[in-house]
């Protein structure tokens, strides 16, 4: 069955994405420096370099699977102005992961 | 002693504000017609405050400190925290001495919640007020349950809360005439490959229970389907709480399925139960 949520408790490199996006969308400024230079704003997370690539990428299907939260995901979404075609899409680019994962597929 | 006038709850989702226009003309009017319903019901009632119970939606309660429940204890609250919510900017009136109260209580009574001298509120609390018409217009305390971040208190710790905040709420030592606005659900999947299922049967069978009056049936119903419901639908533990604050029975107001909204739209009030 597929389940509401990746973890039933959060990973730690879940938290450092979800940090990431959380300081983006309410710490003031955050959001014009991070738009301004993506690299440059994580450089201090201990996220690997794969892990800041889907923040930068704005990959919401490869966030999603590492367990970022999916309301900050949404947040994340409606702050950067991404479409929402584009949002949906990458989210249903890993349904056939999540299925697989879930025995449906 | 203070009286319950009024228990409600509604659905809730930021789209409303941002995307109305993602479904058709008629749903949209039919759905803003029923808030507005509800509105001048609640309105009517003539409450001095309304207990809002709703949740964070990862604003105020990061990953870092992100309590199970929390009870605003507040005269004041700033809201929408959202930068990009489509809303006027807003200060609600709270009743920071009512909420003390239900704080204090909780505690005496086996509960452990957080509280918070300041809370900006989110889409989930503000949403239903605009389209109810009667933002800015109570005043409210905000009670939070975490819906949005595993792992979660219990469907059957929600209606337990809501149970104790039936006994709290009349407890109060002030003639307050208190109404209960639940804001969740019903079924929606945020963020996920799923996003944009609604599923209806479950939020039938949801609603069903509620005015069906079997406490451990809804519970496992609950407990048992939410996952065939979406992350989104782990809200309806506000509407659990509002249903044990009640003590009444469920009617439904209003429902439909609204996938361009991404959420099943739910509108529903207790027939309240007089206490002896």
């Amino acid at each position: 069955m597929t389940r509401n949520w990746r973890h039933p408790v959060p990973a730690p490199d879940c938290y450092a994405m979800s940090r990431i996006l959380y300081d983006i969308h309410h710490h003031e400024n955050a959001l014009a420096r991070y738009k301004a230079d993506p690299d440059e704003y994580m450089a201090s997370s201990p996220l690997s370099p794969r892990l800041k690539a889907a923040i930068r990428n704005n990959d919401i299907g490869a966030m999603y699977l590492e367990g970022v939260n999916p309301l900050l995901l949404r947040a994340h979404c409606l702050g950067l102005k991404i479409p929402e075609s584009e949002f949906v899409a990458s989210l249903k680019a890993i349904e056939h992961i999540v299925n697989k994962e879930s025995g449906h597929g | 002693m203070a009286e319950v006038v009024g228990v409600y709850a509604t659905s809730h989702t930021p789209v409303m504000l941002n995307f109305p226009d993602a479904i058709s003309e008629a749903d949209r009017k039919e759905i803003f017609e029923a808030f507005r319903m509800l509105g001048d019901e609640l309105r009517a009632l003539r409450p001095d405050v309304v207990v809002i119970i709703s949740d964070d939606h990862v604003h105020n309660f990061f990953l870092n400190n992100l309590p199970a429940f929390c009870i605003g204890i507040t005269d004041s609250y700033r809201t929408p925290v959202e930068h990009w919510l489509k809303a006027e900017k807003r200060v609600l009136n709270g009743h920071g001495s009512l909420g003390a109260f239900l704080l204090t209580a909780a505690l005496n009574e086996g509960f452990d919640p957080a509280f918070s001298m300041e809370l900006t509120l989110d889409h989930g609390v503000l949403t239903p007020l605009e389209l109810a018409g009667i933002a800015g217009q109570v005043t409210v305390v905000p009670i939070l349950v975490n819906c949005v971040q595993p792992p979660l208190p219990t469907m059957k710790r929600a209606l337990q809360w809501g149970k104790f905040l039936s006994d709290a709420l009349r407890d109060f030592a002030e003639d307050l005439r208190i109404a209960v606005l639940a804001t969740g659900g019903l079924s929606h999947d945020i963020s996920t490959p799923r996003m944009g299922m609604v599923n209806e049967e479950f939020d039938r069978g949801f609603l069903d229970r509620l005015a069906a009056g079997n406490d451990d049936e809804l519970i496992d119903y609950a407990t048992l389907h939410v996952d065939e419901a979406g992350n989104g639908a782990e809200e309806i533990r506000t509407w659990l709480m509002a249903h044990g604050a009640a003590g009444g029975t469920f009617e439904k107001i209003y429902y439909k399925p609204m996938p361009g909204w991404y959420t099943g739209i739910g509108l529903g009030r207790w027939t309240l139960q007089e206490k002896a």
